[in-house]
């Protein structure tokens, strides 16, 4: 069966909840203009607005965050900016240098360089992340295949620069943090769905 | 031409056409993994099989003509079937690593294997070990590859150096070098170029980027007078701010042309510049008070067009002893031929059966004329005759009769072969008249060729339907190369034969097109552009002014073919060109190209603007790039002089000759190319002159010293070693003729 949920009509009609302010007209002559001022001046309104402050402040009674020592928590799948993860195990960068989220960045922020290593495996030389350029759309993380590249919660990104870059060293998580467990893992898009190895189709191999 | 029918629609192919070429041609699909367009079909991949109303089973429509009348289907649900069937067994334990591979998404497997919807893998093989192979430029990984064959068939098709081939063992099969260990060829990299994933890779290349990241951007080569089509892919160098772009690989329509290792390897001969204004200052300085200017034809058409300016307003003269040599040479032609140029071109070597080549040697000079050597070979079963004073090993899968003559002795060479070739033809009285009186026994004698060498050649081109001959540089800077041209005309002009004359240098032809040069003597102040001079500059060497070398310009060459080919810029200059130094002298134009409509019309150029030039060849492999030049009919006034003396060269004789993959100063700064600058000779010239391999020598030439390392090459036979050009000072080839007496010295042994 269509099932359709009501939409509220939203416009201003005779039916409808919203109604028109009453708006005083305007003076126009200038004796008119001159009493109006009088009056607002004389009439102590200011001293209201005075007194709510005063009220409030004798309560103590505070929802103000102490932003920068109070931060308040964000979603575990909040896009901010970038770390590279590496894998649990060995501790090796997760990044193969495939280049997929180079080539999938709508703004054109992210820009790699590879080489062959010395074990003949391809080598991140140089990554970096123009976060002047970058609108945290998280398509890098959604087309990376290795889980690599994540976004973290750092949102506070303000620089005195224009325009300023993050480097493959800011956003790799340190080996000390690694083997002290503190990688998190991103469970935002691109990340592995929970319970997907029941999807997994095993491919035959003969031995 | 024969009628048949592609799912039920009429289809008309050309005789010997097969129906995968006739149904291409007429906009039917039929996939395929092995086939390429230049070679015999491979037959591997059986992906192109087709069903027939008169055969029961599948056919490979790579390698089965049509016949009258017959009706093909091309995809049914048996052959839809059968071609899934062939792509899961080619995807069986292929490696998931396409994310490093260096194919990055440019790959026939992943394509076909998307386009068949293969998602999972249905069958299993015990998966085998199998290690990286590491060829020098090249790179073997035999996990990746898929046996199309692709590879071998073009080493041996079309290059003929015959250095891989397939180890036969059911899955445990590879490619493998040819019976060697290592790879041992001249490292063409055209089996890079038709590896349809990323099994066999530039070595530099590897892993450094992804295939769309690189900026495309097509030209001509700038290394030899064959002028192939080739694509610079560009892409920048590192995240830091002001880092410049490089080349990172060059590419070529693989289906259509062939590229050697100089043009694939060779391409980081880039150059800086700057603007200086002092340093532009004394460059004006120079020019103005310059007598002449010295130049070599590493210079595109435009360039060559300005230099003329210069001249004529200026007063200037200009000095090119090469395209000089051949300018002269290619007018006594005409003067028999009656054209402007010759009549043959690499197209009609590869078509030919019959090809006489002569005083050159070609897989080092010009690669493009050994690979169209080869194919005809291969392809039409060619016969093959090689005149030299020297035997090429590499040519040894080709030539059918390999001619020794005497150096310096050319002249007579020619002139029976002409006699040879003109046998029976309707020649004037005054033709039939030279050649009747041609001293025979004389000529065989200095020449060392007997009368059975040629009879043997008459027999053997009695029964060809299209015969080119092939004249190479050595007789460009022969005395008597004037007559040698009209001996070569002759042949032209009374035969069938085609005739090409191997220039020397990229822009050899246009140059001698362009430019009226003059007789180089030296003299006070000359500029040296590309080549000596009181005042140089250029992009060879250590010069006062840099200007742009060939990949950082756009501009005109003429090829071998008569071709005019447009080229870019691959690498950005920021320095002056030749063209800022013509505006400020006040020939003045905005930029170089500007001058490509104003080629000479009267030397066949046509008046298309640079921008209007194409570069590419169509899927079906027609030649749009740039124009052919006309040939303009002159005056045919020349008479053949009587043979002179042939001269003799005794004792220590050089030759002239570079390294396979190295022609000039650009090749002699690239990083990949092997830069073995010896002088190379064989046991009986080591013997004679009385030193051993590894010595360190000094060679006296005529008009300079070098100092050199002997190296004993088994290969080479005779009394003639082989000195390299390409090193010393501007790598020209055919300043002097090529072959030199020379007095040698080991170093050290004097004192």
């Amino acid at each position: 069966m269509h099932h359709e949920e009501p939409f509220t009509n939203r416009n201003v009609s005779e039916s409808s909840a919203y109604y028109y302010v009453d708006i005083e007209t305007y003076p126009t002559t200038g004796w008119d203009k001159f009493k109006q001022v009088v009056k607002r001046t004389f009439n102590g309104e200011l001293f209201v607005g005075l007194w709510v402050v005063m009220r409030e402040m004798i309560k103590f009674d505070i929802h103000t965050v102490q932003y920068p020592l109070e931060k308040l928590p964000i979603g575990p799948r909040y896009r901010a900016v970038h770390k590279l993860l590496r894998l649990w195990e060995s501790g090796y960068e997760r990044c193969i240098g495939c280049g997929l989220c180079e080539k999938i960045c709508i703004s054109d922020c992210i820009r790699m360089d590879t080489r062959i290593d010395e074990n003949s495996r391809k080598e991140v030389t140089e990554y970096s992340i123009n976060l002047g350029r970058c609108i945290f759309c998280g398509y890098c993380a959604e087309v990376c295949p290795e889980l690599a590249i994540v976004h973290g919660g750092r949102y506070e990104n303000g620089s005195e620069q224009r325009a300023h870059f993050v480097i493959k060293d800011d956003m790799l998580t340190p080996l000390d943090l690694l083997k002290a467990g503190e990688q998190a893992e991103y469970p935002g898009f691109g990340a592995i769905i929970p319970g997907s190895d029941a999807s997994v189709k095993k491919t035959p191999l003969a031995y | 031409m024969i009628n048949f029918t592609i799912n039920g629609q009429p289809v008309i192919a050309n005789k010997g056409e097969t129906i995968l070429q006739a149904a291409r041609k007429a906009g039917f699909y039929i996939p395929t993994m092995c086939y390429l367009e230049k070679t015999t079909p491979c037959a591997s991949c059986r992906l192109c099989v087709v069903e027939t109303d008169k055969t029961d089973g599948l056919i490979l429509s790579c390698q089965t003509p049509p016949t009258e009348g017959l009706g093909v289907t091309i995809n049914s649900e048996r052959l839809e079937q059968e071609r899934t069937n062939i792509m899961r067994l080619y995807d069986v334990n292929h490696p998931l690593e396409c994310g490093v591979c260096d194919k990055s998404g440019a790959c026939d497997l992943q394509n076909k294997t998307l386009e068949f919807g293969i998602s999972s893998q249905h069958f299993s093989a015990k998966d085998q070990h199998r290690t990286i192979e590491h060829w020098g430029l090249i790179n073997y990984d035999p996990s990746l590859c898929i046996l199309c064959e692709k590879c071998v068939h073009v080493c041996n098709e079309i290059i003929g150096d015959d250095a891989i081939t397939l180890q036969f063992g059911g899955y445990k099969s590879s490619v493998i070098p040819k019976n060697s260990d290592a790879l041992d060829c001249t490292f063409c990299g055209e089996c890079i170029a038709v590896c349809p994933v990323g099994a066999l890779v530039s070595s530099d290349f590897q892993y450094s980027a992804n295939a769309w990241e690189l900026t495309q951007i097509p030209a001509t080569c700038a290394h030899c007078s064959a002028g192939c089509s080739l694509t610079y892919e560009v892409r920048h160098t590192s995240n830091s701010i002001g880092a410049k772009a490089k080349i990172y690989r060059v590419t070529n329509d693989f289906e259509h042309t062939t590229l050697c290792g100089a043009g694939r390897f060779g391409f980081d001969f880039a150059v800086e510049g700057t603007k200086e204004e002092s340093e532009f200052a004394k460059a004006i300085a120079a020019l103005s008070n310059a007598s002449a200017i010295r130049f070599s034809s590493f210079i595109t058409n435009e360039e060559a067009m300005i230099l003329q300016g210069l001249k004529e307003k200026l007063g200037l003269k200009l000095y090119n002893e090469e395209a000089r040599a051949y300018q002269s040479f290619m007018s006594a032609y005409a003067s028999i031929s009656g054209k402007t140029g010759f009549g043959g071109s690499l197209d009609a070597v590869r078509q030919s059966d019959g090809i006489i080549v002569l005083g050159g040697r070609f897989t080092s000079d010009n690669p493009a004329v050994r690979y169209a050597m080869t194919t005809a070979a291969r392809h039409r079963g060619a016969k093959v005759v090689y005149m030299h004073p020297i035997e090429d090993e590499l040519l040894q899968n080709v030539v059918t009769q390999f001619v020794k003559y005497e150096v310096g002795t050319e002249e007579g060479v020619v002139a029976m072969l002409a006699k040879t070739l003109l046998a029976g033809a309707d020649l004037s009285d005054e033709v039939a008249a030279f050649f009747e009186a041609l001293d025979e026994g004389y000529l065989c004698a200095e020449c060392n060729v007997g009368d059975e060498e040629f009879a043997r050649i008459a027999k053997s081109f009695g029964r060809a339907k299209s015969k080119t001959l092939v004249i190479g540089s050595d007789v460009l800077n022969h005395k008597r190369s004037a007559n040698i041209a009209r001996l070569c005309a002759m042949v032209e002009a009374y035969t069938e034969f085609s005739v090409v004359v191997v220039p020397s240098n990229v822009n050899t032809i246009g140059v001698s097109l362009i430019c009226d040069l003059d007789v180089d003597n030296g003299g006070e102040n000359v500029v040296g552009y590309n080549a000596s001079g009181d005042y140089t500059m250029g992009s060879i060497g250590n010069v006062n002014l840099p200007l742009p070398s060939l990949n950082q310009q756009e501009g005109t060459f003429v090829s071998i073919n008569h071709q005019v080919l447009p080229t870019n810029v691959a690498v950005s200059y920021d320095g002056y060109t030749l063209n800022d130094l013509a505006s400020a002298l006040g020939l003045k134009s905005d930029n170089t190209i500007d001058y490509t409509h104003k080629l000479p019309l009267s030397k066949g150029f046509s008046a298309v603007a640079f921008d209007n030039l194409g570069n590419f060849f169509t899927p079906l492999g027609e030649d749009e790039r740039g124009y052919r030049l006309e040939s303009i009919d002159v005056e045919a006034s020349g008479t053949l002089e009587e043979i002179e003396d042939l001269p003799e060269f005794n004792g220590s004789v050089v030759y002239h000759c570079n390294p396979v993959n190295q022609f000039n100063g650009y090749t002699a700064r690239t990083s990949q190319l092997e830069k073995e600058a010896m002088l190379r000779g064989s046991a009986q010239f080591a013997a004679a002159a009385k030193i051993a391999d590894g010595d360190k020598i000094r060679v006296e030439f005529p008009h300079s010293t070098q100092e050199r390392i002997f190296k004993l090459d088994s290969s080479l036979k005779g009394t003639i070693a082989l000195v390299p050009a390409y090193d010393v000072g501007f790598g020209g080839l055919n300043e002097h003729y090529r072959f030199e007496k020379v007095k040698i010295m080991r170093m050290g042994s004097e004192s």
